[in-house]
């Protein structure tokens, strides 16, 4: 019951992150809060990802073997962690990484051109039309 | 201001309601053993790819293509965001005042512990946990303290320039291209391992191209991030000053 509560527990606490994170990315003012949130929503992908892998053994351990001989093919079976998730979320973290610092930069410019880094006011001032809501 | 913290508040707790109503009413099986593609890996990964580490086999081995591709939206990522700045290096030799003496010499001693340590995840990468992402991730960490502390300025006239890392990132995929192709010239499948490449040299397990793709990667993360580390220390008073945008 526990156990059930729990996994239940983690999805439902990962769709309130996504539905924070996508709130704030559409109704954040600042870029740089949107860009904020755009990192949480990306972790939050993460995790699930993650927790797709997820499932209930005691003791855990990593997808490593021992030796080089292959011994304990057994135990690992039972044991180890899902090794796909892992694989998928280690390349996702990086390549995040450098799409962040490309709005990063993006948002730099932005600032030096428009001197704000409010949405609507750098729309405004860079293309001189007016941004009603 | 408080009417953001009690909706927050109401979001909690019908998180919580909810998650308990669905335990009790669905009261569903919770997974209690490895996935069979997972299974799959975790067997085979040692007779396969000649690494007993199922991750970095995964990485590059098994789906070895699609990373890869990732490693190439990386590089584009990174040029495109050093592109967009188009920052002349006058701006940066502006900024010459590093820190004090004694966050210097306690920066040589940190960054020196964190560059061994990430030789360390670079090296082992295809025995333990590690690989080439995480062990160039270190070492960039250990070249954004050195930049803030002894100022960008000062490291451009030793000679790292961001041209200069570029140049050293499009080498190091393009040895990693080279070490994916290689195989087509025996008419074996491009990034094919085992079938090509030993798996080890002079009694050194070295996992066949895991640890040459772990070596390549690294060196292409680390002076990547490093670009961008230097490229982003620009205070904004000496690019205002500087040829401008």
């Amino acid at each position: 019951m526990l156990e059930a509560f729990t996994y239940i527990l983690i999805i439902a606490v990962l769709g309130l992150n996504a539905l924070v994170s996508i709130y704030g990315i559409v109704y954040g003012r600042s870029l740089v809060k949107k860009l904020i949130s755009l990192t949480i929503l990306s972790d939050t992908v993460l995790v699930a990802v993650i927790f797709a892998g997820f499932y209930y053994a005691y003791p855990i351990v990593p997808p490593v073997y021992q030796d080089l001989a292959g011994a304990g093919r057994e135990f690992l079976v039972k044991h180890a962690s899902d090794p796909l998730p892992q694989a998928l979320v280690l390349t996702g973290i990086v390549i995040g990484l450098a799409v962040n610092a490309l709005i990063a930069f993006g948002i730099i410019q932005a600032y030096r051109l428009a001197k704000t880094t409010d949405a609507r006011k750098v729309v405004e001032v860079l293309s001189g039309v007016e941004v009603t809501e | 201001m408080s009417r953001r913290i009690i909706i927050l508040i109401l979001l909690f707790t019908a998180t919580l309601i909810a998650s308990f109503t669905a335990t009790i009413i669905l009261n569903p099986a919770t997974p209690s053993e490895l996935k069979g593609l997972a299974k799959y890996y975790v067997l085979n990964t040692i007779n396969e790819t000649a690494s007993p580490e199922a991750v970095t086999a995964i990485v590059w081995d098994y789906r070895g293509l699609d990373t890869i591709y990732e490693t190439l939206v990386l590089y584009l990522a990174i040029v495109g965001g050093l592109a967009m700045f188009k920052m002349s290096e006058e701006a940066l030799l502006k900024t010459r005042i590093g820190l004090t003496l004694l966050s210097k010499t306690s920066t040589k001693i940190v960054a020196l512990l964190i560059a061994s340590i990430a030789a360390a995840i670079v090296f082992h990468g295809h025995l333990s946990p590690g690989g080439g992402f995480p062990g160039g991730s270190a070492v960039a960490v250990a070249s954004m303290i050195i930049i803030p502390v002894f100022a960008a300025g000062t490291l451009i006239e030793k000679g790292v320039s961001s041209t200069k890392l570029v140049a050293i990132r499009g080498a190091a995929l393009t040895a990693l291209g080279l070490v994916a192709l290689l195989p087509v010239v025996k008419g074996l499948e491009i990034v094919t391992n085992q079938r090509f490449y030993p798996a080890s040299i002079l009694g050194l397990p070295i996992s066949g191209s895991l640890s040459l793709y772990n070596l390549f990667e690294s060196l292409a993360v680390a002076s990547g991030f490093t670009a961008i580390a230097l490229y982003l220390s620009i205070p904004e008073e000496a690019h205002k000053g500087g040829s401008g945008a």
